[in-house]
């Protein structure tokens, strides 16, 4: 039955989600001279000394463990836009635009390459903050929602995973009871749509 | 309808309803206590839900409003439902009441349903914000699948916020822990 069960419903937890986002692209400028590197997903390099290139956080993070590259910060990851983030988030009831998995590569970077990002405990908490911000969001979202469509914009994919189990059960639980009540509904408007019938046409003929 | 196999579908058609027989019938001993082996027209009884449905259909009995959904539950539910002791009442109000309403009061279906939206947010606050302590106090009031719900939720949650702190960033294989035997 909807709502019940347990294995049906397909969740990813937390480290799977982190796993996806690693495949997302970086900026990094190597320190050291290598040839392309051909992957499954696509070639990367040839890497020269202080040219800056872009490759998967992955790579990035692991080039970065051997002390090979800096990464540079993502565009979205300044003070200022960030600043600015906060503030939209907190405005307006609408989510901001943000990459899809900002939370997860925030994370990471914060982790391993902190010395590579400028003021990271102002961009640190500035990112809190907003995924605080962002979560009561989705909290008070959920409040309102029924059956009928639900259209969230920008939602992160961290915040989706968060709400996916909870969601998904209590959207099929309203959605089974809406059926229920349905029922009745649709006895009475089978039994107004012969009156509207004979409606029409006298409407139609008053102008002649 | 569920999967045929569903344990909570199966579960949720067990709990009792009150019937009034229409027609009386010979070789049925549905009440202990009663000592003839017959039961008379008219005569009422308690019947689990999968058996009354079944008569129901044949017409031999009518089958009346379950006590979980009697006028004081609705009253109860309409000033908080929040905090109304549903698992007690029945701990699958739910799927019962939808399941039930066609055959007594159709009027159950929008209790029921008015009743889970405003329990639903209920179960998302105290899910996303309340710790494990303080949880054991609500799950005693909430039906199988607010449960269920509540624990999807929780989880959810607490992976999350497991993840945030760190920890272990590699897993070992439990395989790769164990100590060789001795070789004999």
């Amino acid at each position: 039955m909807a709502g019940q069960s347990g294995s049906q419903l397909s969740l990813f937890t937390p480290d799977e989600v982190e796993f996806v986002a690693e495949d997302e692209l970086v900026e990094i400028v190597p320190n050291l001279r290598m040839d392309s590197l051909n992957f499954i997903c696509g070639d990367y390099g040839p890497f020269y000394p202080q040219i800056a290139i872009q490759v998967p956080l992955w790579l990035a993070l692991a080039l970065k463990k051997r002390g090979k590259c800096t990464i540079r910060p993502p565009q979205w990851m300044s003070i200022e836009n960030l600043t600015q983030v906060l503030e939209g988030e907190r405005e307006s009831h609408a989510f901001q635009t943000l990459p899809f998995h900002y939370v997860e590569i925030s994370r990471l970077l914060f982790d391993r390459a902190r010395d590579d990002i400028p003021d990271v405990y102002m961009v640190r908490s500035l990112v809190e903050d907003i995924r605080d911000v962002r979560f009561h969001k989705v909290e008070t979202n959920l409040e309102n929602f029924t059956a009928s469509a639900v259209t969230w914009k920008n939602m992160a994919a961290m915040e989706v995973n968060i709400i996916r189990a909870f969601s998904g059960r209590a959207l099929q639980a309203f959605y089974r009871h809406e059926n229920e009540q349905a029922v009745p509904d649709l006895d009475r408007t089978q039994d107004r749509q012969p009156q509207n019938l004979n409606d029409r046409p006298r409407r139609n003929l008053r102008p002649r | 309808m569920g999967d045929y196999y569903d344990i909570d579908d199966i579960l949720a058609e067990e709990d009792f309803v009150p019937v009034q027989f229409h027609k009386a019938v010979n070789g049925v001993k549905i009440d202990e206590s009663s000592e003839r082996g017959f039961v008379e027209q008219d005569s009422k009884a308690e019947l689990p839900f999968w058996l009354a449905r079944g008569l129901h259909l044949q017409q031999a009995i009518s089958i009346k409003v379950p006590a979980c959904f009697n006028r004081n539950t609705r009253l109860e539910i309409e000033a908080d439902a929040g905090s109304v002791d549903l698992r007690s009442r029945c701990s699958y109000f739910y799927e019962f009441g939808c399941k039930v309403a066609p055959y007594c009061d159709k009027s159950i279906g929008l209790l029921v349903s008015y009743a889970f939206k405003a329990r639903y947010k209920e179960v998302l606050y105290k899910a996303h914000t309340k710790a494990f302590a303080a949880a054991s106090k609500i799950m005693t009031f909430l039906t199988k699948e607010e449960t269920n719900l509540y624990e999807a939720a929780q989880s959810s949650m607490a992976a999350f916020r497991k993840w945030r702190m760190g920890g272990p960033r590699l897993q070992r294989a439990s395989i790769l822990g164990r100590k060789r035997k001795p070789a004999e």
